[in-house]
């Protein structure tokens, strides 16, 4: 059922209504509380075993007012910005250098604030065991991803495979927690500058969505790290990218579209269970002129 | 029906008779397409099986092998507890898991039961323990079990059927087959294909799946620029030898084995075993060591992790600190040798890219990370100061300067960063105590501690 996001929203009293079952022991005065069933296409991960989350939109904003007064100060900043930057050109850039930059450095890792945009995740979030940390390398120039996996699968009945860590950018946000997206249209490569111990990783790349099926939808790339002292220059053409959706490869691919890009993301799931690192330096863009490819993949229909 | 399709009927009953080892006129496909004229439009469709008795009807009790009893045992004689098939596989194994064992149990499964009861609860404790007999990379095995559903059951026959999702748990139960393949990185073969469309039919679940590992895993199978065999070496010498030439991204280098592993028995009869030493250098890392300045240490650091596959090897390394930029010596190049006034006939550097453009700018605008450079690497059997000073002193047969220059070790007891830690600098009392100081003076081979 393919429901836009914003539709959703407005069809809430439309939906269908169920009475839940008044509570044995009510630690709140809801006896019969009307609760409307959301699909689980739209809810996070569940952990087998706990309740779902039913709360109301409205339940789950959280005031505070010590935040308030920074980020009073820190939203009008960017308010402000956004109003006088689009005098000089797109971003902040003089239209000129926009149009003739074939490089953009996206991150770059030369300082403790530069990890505030990452969120390091692992397989603890379902119950497994494996760790990953984030740090700054020596002399705080360089972001070094490291932990340890644990392929055990949780206890829980339901899962079957465990042992993954993941590093992934957090979303743009413009003045009052707006959505934003970033613009790389005018490249077609993606340049990373890494050193890795020898295991593969997967690079995801997720973009704006307008149907609420594509919530999960992720372009990923594998990521071969060759180990040892030296970096590692990897140019990974956007052409390369296949669409897969909750780990599915999908059968019906599609080419990646550079003009709302949302989170770039790092995975390591390969099964072999002890430490791992990857140390990052930067994560730019290239145009490459000679990388003529529009997609790798066939676009026929595969199922017929 | 068209001759194509009579031709893959064909195909498949050519194959499935040759993978069966039956003639082929004892093959039976439904609808018997083989013997309909190509014009018919309506066939009536007839599934003929062969009349098969149960083996458990057989009188013949003495040849029965000692599974089958044991599976009857517990099938027939105890008192109706719900009996698991792992305990079949535990059992029948006894101490050695093999594959021949493996093998074994699942013939006895389907020699049991014409009907093949129970066959989709088998079937998932049998994947359950495939690794633990070692099956889990072998296709055939898998084939095996795919044997054991029944055929031509599962296939729908009319409309409706195909609608509504014909014998879900069975097509579940084919595709938790292939998943466990695609996990494993196994590549089924011709034989699955047959099987699972004699099984379930061509426009199934497990077909479809089958078809997306036989989409993607071929794309998928020489993207790594840097691939790592399946079989690694088992000997340490070699398989040091693979792995230093994979991390020192440089052509040129060369690897210099500089101790054999080997166990000798003194004449007190004490046993004293000498660890593999290898060593790898390239010739822009001994230039580099020649113009190391000698008042400066050299350190050996490690040991770093390298992971090949499920298999994780350490390596050392022979580095320098970065050189402060006070102390930079800058290099003068002759403005004859770079263009633009660069001599026609002695070129530099030559840049002949076609890629790029004549105002093209590929470069990046980052600060540049500063590292000190890398003068040597080595992988060693045992991690210890002895066999590592033995490894600098074979090193400097090539690169004398090594005598001079003070040798400080890194060593710590497990794998740690990359880099150097930053609190190297803050911390030099607990340092003083783990780093031991080696100068190489007139004696090259023999190298004493000293400790600060």
């Amino acid at each position: 059922m393919a429901v836009s996001r914003t539709t959703l929203k407005s069809l809430y009293g439309v939906c269908g209504v169920v009475y839940r079952q008044p509570l044995l022991f009510p630690s709140s005065l809801k006896c019969a509380s009307i609760q409307i069933t959301r699909s689980k296409f739209e809810r996070d991960y569940q952990r087998p075993g706990q309740p779902p989350d039913t709360r109301w939109p409205w339940q789950m904003i959280n005031f505070d007012f010590s935040k308030g007064v920074e980020s009073v100060r820190k939203h009008f900043g960017l308010l402000k910005d956004e109003f006088f930057q689009r005098w000089i050109g797109p971003e902040g850039k003089p239209i000129i250098e926009h149009m003739l930059e074939q490089t953009r450095v996206v991150w770059e890792f030369r300082g403790p604030e530069s990890l505030n945009e990452w969120i390091v995740s692992s397989d603890q979030e379902i119950g497994g065991r494996s760790v990953a940390y984030v740090s700054l390398g020596k002399n705080n120039t360089t972001c070094l991803l490291y932990g340890t996996l644990s392929s055990t699968p949780p206890r829980d009945g339901e899962t079957r495979y465990s042992g993954y860590c993941s590093m992934r950018s957090k979303p743009p946000k413009a003045s009052f927690d707006r959505k934003k997206h970033y613009d790389w249209s005018s490249f077609n490569t993606l340049h990373l500058r890494i050193r890795g111990d020898g295991r593969p990783w997967m690079i995801n790349v997720s973009a704006e969505t307008y149907f609420s099926h594509q919530r999960d939808d992720i372009y990923s790339y594998f990521l071969y790290t060759r180990g040892g002292p030296y970096w590692q220059d990897v140019k990974i053409p956007f052409s390369k990218f296949f669409l897969s959706s909750r780990g599915r490869i999908q059968d019906s691919q599609h080419p990646l579209w550079l003009d709302k890009i949302n989170t770039i993301g790092f995975t390591l799931g390969d099964k072999a269970d002890g430490p791992f690192q990857l140390e990052i330096d930067f994560i730019g863009l290239n145009n490459d002129c000679a990388h003529t490819e529009e997609f790798a993949y066939e676009l026929y229909k595969k199922n017929p | 029906m068209s001759a194509s399709h009579h031709l893959l009927r064909l195909q498949c009953v050519r194959c499935v008779s040759h993978f069966l080892g039956t003639p082929v006129r004892q093959v039976i496909l439904p609808g018997r397409a083989h013997l309909q004229t190509p014009g018919s439009q309506h066939i009536y469709v007839q599934l003929l099986r062969p009349f098969h008795r149960s083996a458990v009807c057989s009188t013949d009790r003495q040849n029965r092998t000692d599974i089958e009893k044991l599976v009857e045992d517990e099938t027939h004689h105890k008192d109706k507890t719900l009996v698991t098939h792992d305990d079949i596989f535990d059992r029948a194994a006894g101490d050695s898991k093999t594959k021949v064992e493996f093998n074994r149990v699942v013939d006895v499964f389907k020699s049991k039961d014409i009907r093949r009861r129970g066959h989709v609860e088998f079937i998932y404790a049998a994947l359950k323990k495939m690794p633990e007999f070692g099956v889990e990379c072998d296709v055939t095995v898998y084939n095996k079990l795919l044997d054991v559903f029944p055929k031509e059951v599962f296939v729908p026959q009319n409309f409706i059927q195909r609608m509504f999702n014909h014998y879900p748990r069975q097509q579940e139960c084919g595709v938790q087959v292939l998943e466990q393949m695609e996990n494993y990185g196994v590549m089924p073969n011709i034989e699955t294909k047959v099987l699972l469309v004699q099984i379930f039919g061509e426009k199934s679940h497990p077909i479809r799946k089958f078809q997306r590992i036989m989409y993607w895993f071929p794309k998928f199978k020489h993207t790594n620029p840097y691939p790592v065999p399946h079989v690694l070496p088992s000997d340490p010498v070699d398989l040091a030898q693979f792995s230093l030439t994979r991390i020192a991204a440089d052509l040129d280098a060369k690897i210099t084995i500089y101790q054999y592993p080997s166990t000798d028995i003194t004449e007190t009869g004490e046993e004293i075993t000498r660890p593999h030493i290898v060593g790898i250098q390239s010739p822009d890392q001994r230039s580099l060591l020649a113009k190391h300045n000698p008042c400066k240490p050299v350190f050996v650091e490690g040991p770093y992790p390298l992971w090949l596959r499920q298999k994780c090897v350490h390596y050392y390394l022979l580095r320098a600190d970065p050189i402060p930029p006070e102390e930079k010596v800058e290099e003068e190049i002759d403005p004859e040798m770079i263009c633009p006034e660069q001599s026609l006939f002695f070129p530099q550097r030559v840049e002949l890219d076609l890629n790029v453009d004549m105002g093209d700018d590929h470069s990046f605008n980052v600060d540049e990370v500063e590292e000190g450079a890398v003068y040597a690497m080595c992988m060693a059997g045992q991690g210890d100061q002895a066999t590592l000073s033995q490894w600098i002193s074979g090193l400097q047969e090539t690169c004398p300067i090594l005598g001079q220059i003070p040798t400080v070790f890194r060593l710590e007891s497990g794998p740690r960063e990359l880099q150097t830690s930053t609190d190297a600098h803050q911390r030099p009392e607990q340092e003083a105590e783990t780093d031991q100081i080696i100068e190489d003076d007139e004696e090259p081979r023999h190298s004493r501690g000293v400790k600060q």
